[in-house]
């Protein structure tokens, strides 16, 4: 019960502040996650993350996976309340929103608004990369597997799940 | 006259269920677009509008674009619709993949995989960051902020809340003092 209302707390919170598409809140949730609550192991919220980008919809899907391991004695109840305080909170808002938006629309707030917060998202990105970083294997093929990625990513049409993928298969051959 | 202008929910949610579960990699924005104008359920102006909304309020694009379109066509009740379409095949598919992750990760195989897929992820991550710094590379101000954020957070290990409020903050206060000085020009 007690974690149940631990991982509504969490994930309802990142859900508020999940500004920029929720790209910024991945160093909030490792904290709380991994340092603050112990559901998961830092290899495993890199592994939960890779899976959010493989899955289709949007990568903060992978939610359901930390709730998922927070909760084992009833995984799937887990899941569930960690994806509902994930999803629903910034919908509610979005929904409320649309009552305001005649007010907002003419004026040029919401330029300014997505404009001037987009420099702190791409700080908290850059955050993310080591966060991600802290539970990625650690050898020189994996960095030249990233870095491969990151190439490719650039400077080719590939698409993300299908990068990994590939990564996959190099994992396989060279990370065992 | 559009076939369809006021769709049923049903019609709602297996629309965005569909996109949602086909939306590898991108692609949602412009597959929701065809898809709602090709029903007439909200014309281009109105599209682009909520997309500007989607993108500046918090929560994945992809599930604030397709509640937005559904309570343009249904009111609340076609946005509750709109988000258990996008909401639910993601969801099914990751439990799935959990489920099989729990049962096969100590497999030296998966495991394997599992590592090169999370080196992969930290690339795609990493050359995200390397885009958007691009983004903003023309304002001294932008680019002072990108770093000062991220070192407040990897180093001094700052919450988030705080983060937006101060470096958030101060991107949008330097946004609004270079709109007012470029419109009193």
């Amino acid at each position: 019960m007690e974690t149940l209302i631990h991982l509504l707390s969490v994930f309802s919170q990142l859900s508020i502040l999940g500004f920029g598409g929720g790209k910024g809140i991945i160093p909030q949730m490792h904290t709380d996650a991994v340092t603050t609550y112990g559901w998961v192991s830092s290899q495993q919220f890199t592994q939960f993350y890779t899976i959010g980008k493989l899955v289709p919809g949007p990568t903060t899907i992978f939610a359901a996976l930390v709730g998922y391991a927070a909760l084992p004695q009833r995984p799937l109840l887990g899941a569930a309340v960690a994806t509902a305080a994930m999803f629903v909170p910034s919908s509610l808002i979005m929904i409320g929103f649309d009552s305001l938006e005649a007010r907002f629309s003419a004026s040029p707030w919401r330029a300014i608004i997505s404009r001037g917060l987009a420099p702190a998202i791409v700080g908290l990105v850059w955050s993310s990369v080591l966060t991600i970083a802290r539970g990625a294997p650690s050898s020189l093929a994996a960095y030249l597997t990233s870095a491969a990625v990151v190439f490719l990513m650039l400077r080719t049409k590939i698409n993300a799940p299908l990068l990994i993928v590939l990564s996959g298969v190099v994992g396989i051959a060279a990370l065992r | 006259m559009p076939a369809e202008a006021r769709p049923s929910l049903g019609s709602i949610a297996l629309t965005f269920a569909t996109i949602a579960a086909t939306s590898f990699g991108g692609g949602q924005k412009a597959s929701i677009r065809r898809q709602v104008l090709a029903r007439g359920w909200i014309d281009s102006d109105s599209f682009f509008e909520g997309l500007e909304i989607a993108q500046v309020l918090p929560g994945p694009n992809l599930l604030n674009l397709a509640i937005y379109c559904g309570q343009r066509v249904r009111g609340v009740p076609g946005a509750v619709a709109a988000f258990a379409g996008v909401s639910i095949p993601p969801f099914a598919i990751v439990l799935a993949a959990g489920v099989l992750y729990f049962k096969f990760a100590s497999n030296p195989f998966v495991h394997g995989a599992l590592r090169g897929c999370a080196a992969g992820a930290l690339g795609l991550t990493f050359g995200n960051a390397l885009e958007l710094t691009w983004d903003e590379r023309k304002s001294w101000l932008s680019v002072a902020l990108v770093a000062a954020t991220a070192l407040a957070v990897s180093l001094l290990r700052m919450p988030l809340l705080p983060v937006l409020a101060i470096f958030g903050g101060a991107g949008i206060l330097g946004e609004w003092l270079r709109v007012r000085k470029r419109s009193e020009a």
